[in-house]
């Protein structure tokens, strides 16, 4: 199931970054995941999804999937959080259907501070629904890197998103990425 | 906890359900033990229901996860805060909780809070309202709970025995000697980490690459089932020592067969919860040094089981026995859970002398004023500062003569006061006096439960004498191990506490948020406090250069009802991560990911073959140079605790212990798989591996 969740994950974002203009388009990925919870909310807070976007100047278009809702989707917006990881005001509201899976889609015109918040990491995906009205799915939007299945090695180098500043400053230094 | 099994009184019946009922159906269920008569408590009905919701929304993820676990309901409650007033316990909930935002319940819900506390635990609701001015002492509204659990009896209807339980003499036993701790033989696994420099690699090769796919169960030995279970089987002589820390029971087994051959039930037991887990015993001389959960040290006849002496290292509250090791013939133990506001609960590390336990040195990790250290700590009074336990087993450089600990968080946990000497920090001590030669400090002045206590693993690079680290930021920390100068470091899983780090000095820079809360905006940390790293050991493979740790990719957040735990960005729903870095430059070598979490130490061998289990019941062998699986199995519950390998007349094993209950690094990923993953919550164990007989 996982590896499947993978493969046709690795075919969307083959599919939608081929359609995408080779030139001055970042690609950006996320998987949504369950938003916080503690055991007795678990059942109310199921589900996964994944969400691939391009940035084409200043235009951010997303596209994904979602599915394993323990209720019908209400709701989905693009947020800017504080820091990656961390929550903030909506953008703008997403194109979803009200059922327990879908897809997920939407365009934005993004500000300067917005695009600079984009390439921090701070821009994210939350999606309500019935059981989880203030928040059931969500995730972070992160350059374009490579996801492999459950179990199997990554060699040399892999992606993990790093805000530290002395770091990103300086390539030479820079790891795991 | 009391599983049918034989006879039980009628008595001992009746506590078991209303405890069983209580763990079940949650705090509220606990009210059954409220007895006629007893003296209504100061707070109503009413407000013992709203503080439910709060704890729900603001508590729940951090003291209780997917129904397993009721953390404040127990002995470890009781036992703490009988002898106190609520008016004390109110002031605590108030000033530092919840974690991450303390301060930020109102007077109304701190008091429902208490109100709920006090019920779960047997008082009873009255006509009187809860203020923050209620000063009534705890032991006269809970006496109930307490008298409950006093008619404990065994599961066999008869007091529960102490002592010799199970006598036996191990039949030929080597008196281990210093220099069998320096030079260990492949055969054994004689101390915690296998070797003084924290490798937990095993010279053995007999189980290799090409072999290990063949692995068949050899033994399986079941211990008993309660509280944290994260043992390192030692072995000496073909005989393997276990324990469980629910009881304080000590056993010796045949290591090929798993037949039992002494047993010492030493006592006492304990209810659920109270924070004991004995990782590290040590073995020295004819000795087996086992750190109780009351804080006592027994040396047992590894022989015969029998008490040799015993020693309390500390008789305050809940304080526990933390990392033991032994150092140049010494028995060294770190003070863990010494975490409240008390002079007398002042953490430390200290020399004991292996014949009587005698105290040759003691040196505390808290520093109080007029101390070296000691302005660190702002305003705060010296019984105010607490924490920095070391409750995880050093290392040891028999040249340098010096001891390698780390330390975990000051408490109380907030920002802002000063850099809290010497929590959150790597500290060196001299072998013979116990000074201070160095430290390092990774997470100062913080409020996020960064600790960095984890084993500091010594690698010699050519000249350079390293000391690598990392703690629950998941930064891999390298030191020049003579002075204790920072050299380099690496992040291994993502964090946001740290926007920057001094390539100098090492010293972070936390987000400024952390520092200072923005109103209305969420609060969150990567990693959690289940960490980055936590307690599985990571282990240094000699023959590759390589050091491989087991990692967590799992965040808290905090901003009203939106609390709780969540995947680390761009984690993809993997909580559990495998790291290979190559120790000469950090360079990253192999990683893997998967949803669970790993729960036990990274084991390697010569063979080219390391080991590792998770939450979900996988026990896994790797390839040390790709990370590649090489076999997989399932056992009875989560792997948990420290595998160790060994040979017994030739014959090489792999043994992995199992046990559901746990801290942070169990608990989150616990609420986390809550409606997705199972396991049982029965089945502490250990389990022995090897292969077929024919090869």
């Amino acid at each position: 199931m996982v590896i499947l969740r993978i493969v046709s994950r690795a075919i969307a974002a083959a599919i939608f970054f081929a359609a995408a203009p080779a030139f001055a388009a970042d690609n950006y990925q996320t998987d949504i995941g369950p938003t916080p919870k503690n055991g007795r909310q678990g059942a109310n807070v199921q589900g996964r999804g994944t969400v691939l976007a391009t940035l084409d100047n200043n235009k951010f278009s997303l596209q994904g999937k979602f599915s394993g809702l323990s209720s019908p989707a209400t709701e989905a917006r693009l947020h800017v959080g504080n820091v990656m990881g961390g929550t903030g005001p909506a953008i703008g509201g997403l194109k979803i259907p009200q059922a327990q899976s879908g897809e997920i889609s939407g365009t934005f015109t993004l500000t300067r501070d917005q695009i600079a918040a984009l390439k921090l990491g701070k821009l994210y995906v939350m999606l309500d629904s019935q059981s989880a009205p203030k928040g059931n799915l969500w995730g972070w939007f992160q350059p374009e890197h490579v996801t492999v299945p459950p179990g199997v090695p990554q060699m040399d180098h892999w992606y993990i998103p790093n805000i530290l500043e002395d770091e990103s400053n300086d390539p030479a230094k820079k790891r795991n990425s | 906890m009391f599983k049918g099994r034989g006879k039980v009184s009628m008595g001992a019946f009746a506590a078991a359900v209303a405890l069983s009922a209580a763990g079940a159906a949650g705090l509220w269920a606990s009210h059954a033990l409220a007895q006629p008569g007893v003296v209504a408590g100061p707070f109503t009905e009413a407000q013992a229901q709203a503080g439910q919701a709060v704890f729900t929304g603001r508590c729940a993820s951090c003291h209780e996860a997917g129904g397993e676990t009721v953390r404040l309901i127990s002995s470890g409650f009781t036992d703490v805060w009988r002898a106190r007033t609520t008016r004390d316990l109110y002031t605590r909930i108030k000033t530092t909780m919840p974690f991450g935002n303390p301060g930020s319940l109102s007077e109304a819900e701190t008091a429902s809070v208490v109100a709920y506390i006090l019920k779960g635990n047997g008082a009873a609701a009255g006509a009187t309202a809860f203020t923050p001015a209620t000063d009534v002492s705890i032991n006269t509204i809970i006496a109930a709970r307490r008298d409950a659990y006093a008619g404990y009896v065994s599961l066999s209807g008869m007091p529960a025995a102490t002592g010799i339980t199970f006598p036996g003499t191990v039949a030929k036993y080597t008196p281990v000697t210093e220099e069998m701790l320096l030079n260990p033989p492949a055969a054994d696994w004689l101390m915690h980490y296998q070797n003084y420099a924290g490798w937990s690699h095993s010279p053995l090769k007999q189980i290799n690459t090409k072999n290990v796919q063949n692995l068949q169960l050899r033994w399986v030995w079941s211990l008993d089932d309660g509280e944290r279970q994260q043992i390192t089987p030692l072995v000496h002589d073909g005989v393997m020592f276990v324990s469980t820390a629910i009881n304080n029971k000590v056993q010796a087994l045949n290591a090929a067969t798993g037949d039992l051959i002494w047993e010492n039930s030493l006592g006492p037991r304990l209810e659920n919860q109270v924070n004991a887990t004995a990782r590290a015993m040590a073995l020295y001389g004819n000795q087996l040094f086992y750190p109780a959960s009351d804080a006592t040290i027994y040396a047992l006849d590894a022989r015969t089981g029998k008490v040799n002496w015993k020693f309390k290292i500390s008789n305050y509250g809940r304080d526990k026995v933390g990392g033991m090791m032994i150092a140049d013939g010494k028995l060294i133990a770190g003070l863990g859970v010494c975490d409240e506001a008390s002079l007398q609960d002042r953490c430390f590390i200290a020399a004991y002398d292996v014949k009587d336990g005698h105290q040759l040195w003691k040196t505390y990790t808290v520093a109080y004023t007029g101390e070296p250290g000691g302005n660190s700590w702002g305003k705060m009074t010296n019984a105010e500062r607490s924490g920095a336990d070391a409750w995880i087993a050093g290392t040891y450089d028999p040249k340098l003569r010096l001891i390698y600990f780390g330390t975990g968080q000051a408490k109380a946990g907030q920002n802002g006061i000063g850099d809290k000497l010497f929590s959150n920090a790597t500290i060196a001590l001299d072998v013979d006096t116990g000074k201070l030669k160095w430290y390092h400090q990774t997470a100062p002045d913080e409020g996020l439960d960064l600790d960095e206590v984890y084993e500091k693993i010594l690698v010699d690079n050519g000249s350079q004498k390293l000391l690598l680290s990392a703690g629950k930021p998941g930064i891999l920390w390298k030191y020049d191990r003579t002075n204790g100068q920072f050299l380099d470091y690496v992040p291994m899983v993502f964090q946001n506490v740290f926007t920057s780090i001094n390539r100098k000095t090492g010293r972070g820079t936390y987000r400024a948020d952390i520092l200072k809360p923005e109103p209305g905006n969420s609060r969150p940390s990567c990693p959690a406090q289940s960490g980055g790293h936590n307690w599985p050991a990571a282990s240094y493979v000699p023959e590759d250069d390589v050091i491989i740790y087991p990692l967590m990719q799992i965040c808290v957040t905090s901003r009203g009802d939106m609390i709780g735990n969540f995947e680390a960005p761009a984690s993809d729903g993997y909580l559990g991560r495998l790291s290979a870095y190559r120790v000469k430059d950090l360079k990253p070598v192999w990683t893997l990911q998967q949803r669970a979490p790993f729960l036990t130490s990274s084991m390697t061998t010569a063979g080219g073959v390391g080991f590792i289990g998770d939450w979900d019941r996988t026990f896994r062998a790797f390839d040390v140079k790709t990370g590649k699986t090489l076999w997989t199995t399932r056992l009875g519950t989560t792997a948990q605790g420290f595998p160790t390998t060994f040979t017994v007349d030739g014959e090489q094993f792999v043994a992995v212990p199992t046990g559901y209950n746990g801290g942070s690094p169990q608990i989150r990923p616990s609420s986390m798989f809550a409606f997705e993953r199972n396991r049982p919550l029965v089945g502490h164990a250990v389990y022995v591996f090897a292969l077929p007989k024919a090869q």
